[in-house]
């Protein structure tokens, strides 16, 4: 099976004047095969949606990338190339639909700004055959519509709609139903799935709701603070995490099952982006922590699992 | 506490609570809060459950006393927050402590640690030696260093704001907490350490928690008893366990089956869903109930002479090329049947259907009704030019009242209808619930009569197609109305036993026993090609004229182009149209058909004399790419 996308040992610095003020992506190898789809999960600022927004091309002037990424049959592409293939090749959806469209424009406009960027002609036909795929019965309404006028589903539904006008390689989701109702949410994820069976389109799925994460994904990626600390296939990682991290986000999860007041905690707090981490960023929170995690932590290959860590045996 | 042991006392009584907010368009409002009753008892966390909208927030704002309600009340510790001085009011309310989703918002960020834990203190009168002590205390209990009580809320993390506000709920020592989304705004690693907080305090204080979330794992996670509520009101109250373990209500299993990450199960709510759809199809009398539609005793027989070259031809859509096998799978075939020129030329079976199972036709059915319709009034049974409530009176006041049978036959009435299938508060959905296809606890819409005597006018008939289920139920039900003859009995009389119907066919009934008559027919593969034969063959079969040929001549005609279209059956059949119950394409070889969400589909070409019955067990109901797989796959048959 070939490979969609190869992430190499991304790293971005942020600099003023050449100085740098902090590293917030600090080694991310990651790989999605063609049709697959990689889940990355993990708490407020370890990276997740800087790294999306790395793949994409988008990073503010201030941020220094290092490392490479390689994309389908391009290779190795810089930010330039990216820029050509954005939109096309590559799509992206976000969490909050509210505000990823413009509220002054009627979702027709909008679509059929993409569309016609993307030189699809046809356009009225080709709108409503998408929105229609994506499960909105009344397209016509839909695209005279402002966005709020519609909710929170439809309009995460007709983003979904405008992602995959150009039948892209790969689609990147960033916490598509986190803004939505949990049943809401859960009929997204599914359209979601079935799209991408019927289209075949790569995906990375980023989250920090672990449960959605799992349903989707083929393979998992823990990330904490700016690092990769678990790869592995999904079930795997969900039934038996390795990494004191993902050991302890899967143990913080309540449930009706688990007795009151004894859910696993983390101490302290996801380290500041602003940290200057040396070793194992998780070292000072980890309660498997010995001497050696002040040093960089070493690749673990466990199985078909990749694990940063000092204690883990393989 | 609970779970069998003695009922300890009751701290806080809400009786049927309703609260109101005024609409400018309505006289009604919105009711938020529907009369609800509920105690809450020493020491025993009440977690309620439920989505953006549901009323949960406004409940707990009135019984505490923040909002007033429109009526009902709350009696806490045994007195009533309703006409007391304000002295009174904030003496009880010292009982009271609250804790909101934003801790970071609902800290003064002016103030420091110190002053937002201690003002409460002082508007109870403390003095400042006892208030530093107690905010000390406090400090330690919620897990902070009295290090950080100079700080403001925006040099602390999430977590740490949680516990402030925590404290402050804490200071004067209330016996009721109201914790509002307390975690929804955490990381899932404090989320933890919040709840494992919460826990820890409600023990060592004598704490009661009345806790509302969207979150159903925070609120089994901490609750004694669980309630969860959807639009306004308790769809199901019970211990957590029973809850969690044995959920009564639809909502409520949903909401289990969302958390818990599993896949759905076959219940009367998913079963039209892929992949349960692929059993449920074939199998639809053992779940609901149906009436017989009986076969003929002449069955037509078909040659057979199977053309195995079809299998090798290729067809080119959504960018792909397919053989014919490989878009068969990819469209989720149950069955194919493909008469030509009264030959059966290619006949394929999957996921356990024979030539003897029957499968779910569901809009096909309303082509069925289409011919029946001809038949009837080729005999003078009806005008169709006639208002429906001219032969059913109860529908008199509804939009039924003036659209006539012949506007519902070509769908042109003008209705305030949803035919939403993914939107549980459509129209569509109201008409499931009503037929008994999908569960129904509304208490509302109990059988078609009811359902369709409340649809509504949305503008002049006639004049735009407008896609709408209902009107399909109607004239089933009329035509076995003037006719004092059970729907199924007339498909049997003059359709089904005429065209040489080879198999028993089968209706869904709804609970009063009127036939569903916009999708409830189930049948053979082979039977519904028969019913396609018709059309070919000039509305003749067995040497006997079944359908009136005039009426199949204007079915091919289509629509008057002066009946407004829609933009997705243009996107589909540019010129086409809606006629008699059957799609009109308006193709170069005439063909129309007759199409089921979940891809049926019933396709006749009267030009090379085809005919394709199909059916499919497809995930979704509607989408565009599936419909121009099967228009492809019908012409590339049809042109071989």
């Amino acid at each position: 099976m070939s490979t969609v996308l190869k992430i190499s040992e991304l790293e971005v610095d942020f600099q003023i004047n050449g100085v740098i003020t902090n590293t917030p992506l600090r080694g991310i190898n990651i790989e999605i095969k063609a049709g697959k789809t990689l889940g990355i999960v993990g708490e407020t600022g370890c990276g997740k949606t800087l790294t999306a927004t790395a793949i994409m091309g988008l990073l503010p002037s201030s941020a220094v990338q290092r490392g490479q990424i390689e994309f389908a049959d391009h290779g190795v592409i810089n930010k330039s190339e990216m820029a050509a293939i954005r939109g096309s090749e590559i799509t992206m959806i976000f969490q909050n639909p509210q505000s990823a469209f413009n509220p002054i424009f009627t979702i027709g406009a909008q679509l059929t700004m993409v569309a016609q960027r993307r030189g699809i002609s046809d356009i009225k036909a080709i709108l409503v055959a998408r929105l229609e795929s994506v499960g909105l019965r009344d397209p016509r309404r839909v695209l005279e519509s402002y966005p709020h006028e519609l909710s929170g589903g439809m309009l995460q539904r007709a983003m979904i709609a405008m992602a995959l006008l150009s039948t892209p390689t790969l689609l990147i989701a960033d916490e598509p139903t986190t803004a939505l109702d949990a049943t809401i949410g859960d009929q997204v994820l599914t359209l979601i799935a079935t799209l991408q069976k019927r289209e075949g389109f790569a995906m990375l799925f980023i989250s920090h709701d672990v449960t959605a994460v799992a349903k989707v994904s083929d393979e998992i990626a823990v990330i904490y603070a700016g690092r990769v600390v678990e790869t592995g296939p999904a079930h795997d990682v969900m039934s038996s995490p390795q990494h004191p991290y993902t050991r302890g986000l899967l143990g913080a999860i309540p449930s009706a099952e688990k007795a009151r007041g004894t859910l696993v905690t983390i101490p302290g707090n996801v380290p500041s982006v602003l940290t200057n981490i040396k070793g194992c960023a998780f070292a000072e929170r980890c309660s498997a922590r010995i001497d050696k995690c002040d040093q960089e932590p070493p690749i673990v290959e466990i199985g078909n699992r990749s694990v940063a860590c000092w204690v883990v045996k393989s | 506490m609970l779970g069998g042991e003695i009922m300890s006392e009751i701290v806080m009584q809400i009786t049927e609570l309703t609260k109101v907010f005024p609409l400018r368009d309505s006289k009604v409002g919105f009711k938020a809060v529907d009369s609800i009753s509920i105690d809450l008892y020493k020491g025993e966390v009440l977690g309620v459950v439920g989505e953006s909208g549901s009323g949960k927030s406004t409940l707990a704002r009135c019984a505490f006393g923040i909002t007033e309600p429109t009526s009902g009340g709350t009696i806490i510790l045994g007195q009533s927050l309703v006409g007391k001085s304000r002295k009174a009011t904030r003496e009880l309310r010292a009982h009271l402590g609250f804790v909101f989703q934003d801790p970071a918002g609902s800290i003064n960020p002016r103030m420091s640690v110190h002053a937002a834990i201690a003002e409460p203190l002082m508007l109870a009168g403390m003095d400042s030696d006892s208030i530093d002590k107690r905010v000390n205390f406090l400090m330690d209990r919620v897990g902070l260093a009295t290090s950080q009580l100079s700080r403001k809320s925006h040099e602390l993390s999430g977590g740490q704001c949680q516990r402030v506000a925590i404290a402050r709920a804490l200071a004067t020592n209330p016996k009721i907490v109201l914790l509002d989304e307390p975690t929804s705004s955490l990381d899932l690693s404090v989320q933890a350490q919040i709840l494992n907080l919460l826990e820890e305090l409600r023990r060592d204080f004598d704490l009661t928690y009345f806790l509302i979330s969207h979150n159903l794992d925070v609120v089994s996670h901490l609750s004694d008893r669980v309630a969860v509520m959807k639009d306004g009101v308790f769809v199901e109250v019970g211990s957590t366990r029973q809850v969690v373990d044995a959920p009564k209500h639809p909502f409520t299993r949903e909401l289990i089956r969302v958390y818990s990450g599993a896949a759905r199960e076959f219940d009367l709510d998913t079963w039209q869903d892929g992949p349960m759809n692929r059993w449920a199809f074939q199998n639809v009398s053992t779940f609901l109930p149906t009436r017989k539609i009986e076969a003929s005793t002449k069955p037509l027989e078909f040659k057979a002479l199977i053309d195995d070259t079809l299998d090798a031809i290729t067809i080119d859509v959504a960018d792909s090329t397919y053989t014919l096998p490989e878009l068969l799978a990819d469209v989720d075939t149950d069955a194919i049947v493909v008469v030509r020129k009264a030959t059966l030329v290619y006949e394929k079976y999957f996921n356990d259907m024979t030539e003897d199972s029957v499968h779910l036709l569901q809009s096909v059915s309303k082509s069925i009704l289409g011919a029946l319709y001809a038949v009837m009034v080729e005999r003078g049974v009806i005008d169709i030019d006639k208002p429906i409530a001219f032969y059913l009176p109860e529908l008199v006041g509804s939009v039924y009242e003036d659209a006539t049978i012949a506007q519902a036959l070509d769908m042109t009435v003008a209705i305030n209808f949803s035919e939403d299938y993914s939107d549980p508060q459509s129209e569509m959905a109201r008409l499931d619930r009503a037929a008994g296809w999908r569960t129904n606890t509304t208490g509302q819409d109990l059988g078609l009569r009811s359902f369709l005597g409340t649809m509504t006018a949305s503008g002049e008939h006639g004049k735009a197609y407008q896609y709408c289920s209902a009107n399909t139920d109607v004239l089933a039900w009329l035509i076995s109305e003037v006719t004092q003859t059970p729907y199924q009995e007339l498909l049997t009389r003059y359709i089904w036993q005429p065209m040489g119907a080879h198999d028993d066919a089968s209706i869904i009934v709804d609970s009063e026993g009127l036939s569903v008559g916009n999708g409830g027919i189930s049948c053979t593969t082979r039977d519904l090609a028969r019913f396609g034969l018709l059309i070919v063959n000039h509305g003749r079969a067995n040497g006997e004229q079944v359908i009136p040929t005039a009426w199949i001549d204007a079915t091919l005609a289509g629509a008057s182009a002066d009946v407004e279209s829609a933009d997705y059956l243009q996107a589909l059949h540019p010129g086409g149209s809606y006629k008699n119950k059957w799609w009109i394409t308006a193709g170069a070889s005439r063909e129309i058909f007759g199409v089921g969400i979940y891809g049926q589909y019933v396709w006749v070409d009267p030009t090379s004399e085809t005919v394709i019955a199909k059916f499919s067990s497809l995930p979704i109901p509607v989408d565009g790419v599936h419909s121009r797989k099967h228009m492809a796959l019908f012409k590339a048959i049809c042109a071989h």
